[in-house]
């Protein structure tokens, strides 16, 4: 207890040493505040790991190809269109869009906010809190759940009202172009897209709690649009039950 | 042991490994540092990263089908040639007359399959486990663009077979592209090398598929592995400290 006078410096240049404080910098290193009792040396343990996921993958690639033959239909002929003509199925999203709305809008102007907005997602919410845990908290796995049942229940539900009635057809003529087969279109999905924000709005959400309701609609979007046009469009592109297609038509062949 | 140890402490042995027997600290250290496929993992992990139900392993998932593609697919390239010709009774004589031709096939077509859905399922696990959050932006965006890559991977393939599953798909998904007003048209004949799908795609295609996408795929998965180490490991890896930072914001 010597050092109590009040004219000490706190870091005093000494003759032997050969470091000097410059700057104190707000932040942390790596490995502050954790426990090194909680890591453990990645090899072998990571190695292992990872081998019996390249073998696993290896085995049910082989096993599957063993029960289930890669398609191949008759050579290609320009002059016979088949029917349904698809793209492959992770674009059938895209395909399935199209039926919905303009071509500009559905097949390039969506399609590149989506990409757009997923590279934009660290940028737009930059907090590290909750950084490495499952859906952030109870709040945000709940805010998820109800996003999905939402997104679940009204894509569909989109898809064939919109399918029914479809504006772009019953307006056709009686307003612009522009409007039935843009305008109308984009206000309707953004609707639903917006509407969950709304709601969550009202609870003063952060920047995570936004994302995980964005995120989730585009990734639940993504995947209904995907099997509608996928499973449930058969030939003319109409929709029937995947099991009851006509002319024998089975859209599992298209894999 | 001792044929063991002659072996490891052999010049020879020492020539190749720059580090002893990984069984203590020092050793399982200078593996992962010295060694090149291992590098790209940190050193120490934290237990709460490798738990299965953290990363559910979809990014070695998609990995391990990325390598068995790249496999499957050399064995394809040696029974196919890309013309309008020959491509479509190659992969009829590849099915029915190359030793387990039929079965490398069938690798390679669900093991495509397989790496878009694994990369679709990682982004979303990423997403949901808020593993984009800084520091790892921009590890983020390139695998954003790790995806469309495979998809671009997977498009390219879909046409190889040449027939008729694979003409029309090419030509409805090249369709979309057209829709874009100002470049549209340009990016149509570019890709197709024609108006239509025609030997000029099918040897674009061939191309973008066996050369120009593996070659930027294994350049961007190697990035984006070694990138995960330097911002930190797995984001499980903070769950240790972001109780302090929670009372700081």
């Amino acid at each position: 207890m010597a050092d109590q006078s009040p004219q000490k410096e706190a870091f005093p240049k000494g003759s032997v040493k050969t470091y000097n404080l410059v700057e104190v910098v707000r932040g942390r290193t790596n490995m502050i505040e954790k426990g090194p009792d909680n890591t453990i040396f990645a090899f072998p343990i990571v190695a292992i790991l990872e081998l019996l996921i390249a073998l696993g993958t290896g085995a049910f690639l082989v096993l599957f190809s063993l029960v289930k033959n890669a398609p191949l239909e008759d050579l290609a002929n320009p002059l016979v269109t088949t029917d349904p003509a698809k793209a492959p199925w992770y674009f059938m999203g895209l395909q399935e869009m199209l039926e919905h709305a303009h071509p500009l809008i559905s097949g390039i102007i969506l399609p590149g906010v989506m990409v757009l907005f997923v590279m934009a997602i660290p940028y737009l919410d930059n907090s590290r809190v909750g950084s490495g845990r499952w859906f952030t908290s109870a709040r945000g796995k709940k805010i998820t759940l109800w996003t999905t049942i939402y997104t679940t229940i009204i894509m569909p539900t989109y898809i064939v009202i919109d399918n029914l009635f479809p504006p772009r057809e019953l307006l056709r003529g009686i307003l612009p172009d522009f409007v039935a087969q843009s305008l109308i279109p984009v206000i309707i999905l953004a609707i639903i897209v917006l509407l969950p924000v709304a709601v969550l709005m009202r609870s003063k959400p952060n920047a995570r709690e936004v994302m995980l309701v964005l995120f989730t609609v585009l990734f639940i979007s993504a995947v209904i649009f995907t099997l509608s046009g996928f499973l449930f469009r058969g030939p003319g592109f109409k929709l029937y039950w995947p099991w009851d297609m006509p002319n024998g038509y089975n859209p599992l062949n298209n894999l | 042991m001792s044929i063991l140890n002659s072996i490891t402490k052999s010049r020879v042995w020492r020539s190749f490994f720059r580090h002893g027997w990984p069984d203590n600290p020092l050793d399982r250290s200078l593996i992962m540092t010295t060694n090149v496929f291992f590098h790209l993992h940190p050193v120490k992990v934290n237990l709460k990263s490798i738990k299965a139900t953290y990363s559910l392993g979809l990014g070695i998932l998609t990995v391990a089908s990325f390598i068995s593609l790249a496999l499957t697919g050399i064995m394809l390239m040696f029974y196919y040639v890309p013309s309008v010709e020959r491509a479509f009774p190659d992969i009829v004589a590849l099915q029915n007359s190359v030793p387990f031709g039929q079965l490398f096939r069938n690798m390679h077509r669900w093991g495509a399959h397989l790496m878009v859905l694994t990369c679709v399922l990682h982004m979303a696990r990423v997403f949901y486990t808020g593993a984009y959050k800084p520091p790892r932006e921009f590890n983020w965006v390139i695998g954003v663009v790790l995806l469309i890559l495979t998809l671009g991977a997977s498009f390219t393939g879909y046409l190889l077979p040449w027939d008729q599953l694979a003409y029309w798909a090419i030509t409805v998904g090249t369709s979309i592209a057209s829709y874009e007003p100002v470049m549209g048209a340009l990016i149509k004949k570019i890709l197709l090398g024609g108006p239509e799908v025609g030997q000029a795609s099918l040897t674009r295609f061939y191309g973008l598929h066996i050369m120009v996408i593996p070659a930027l795929l294994f350049l961007l998965i190697s990035l984006h592995m070694w990138r995960v180490r330097k911002d930190g490991g797995l984001a499980a890896n903070d769950l240790d400290v972001a109780p302090a930072e929670d009372a700081q914001k």
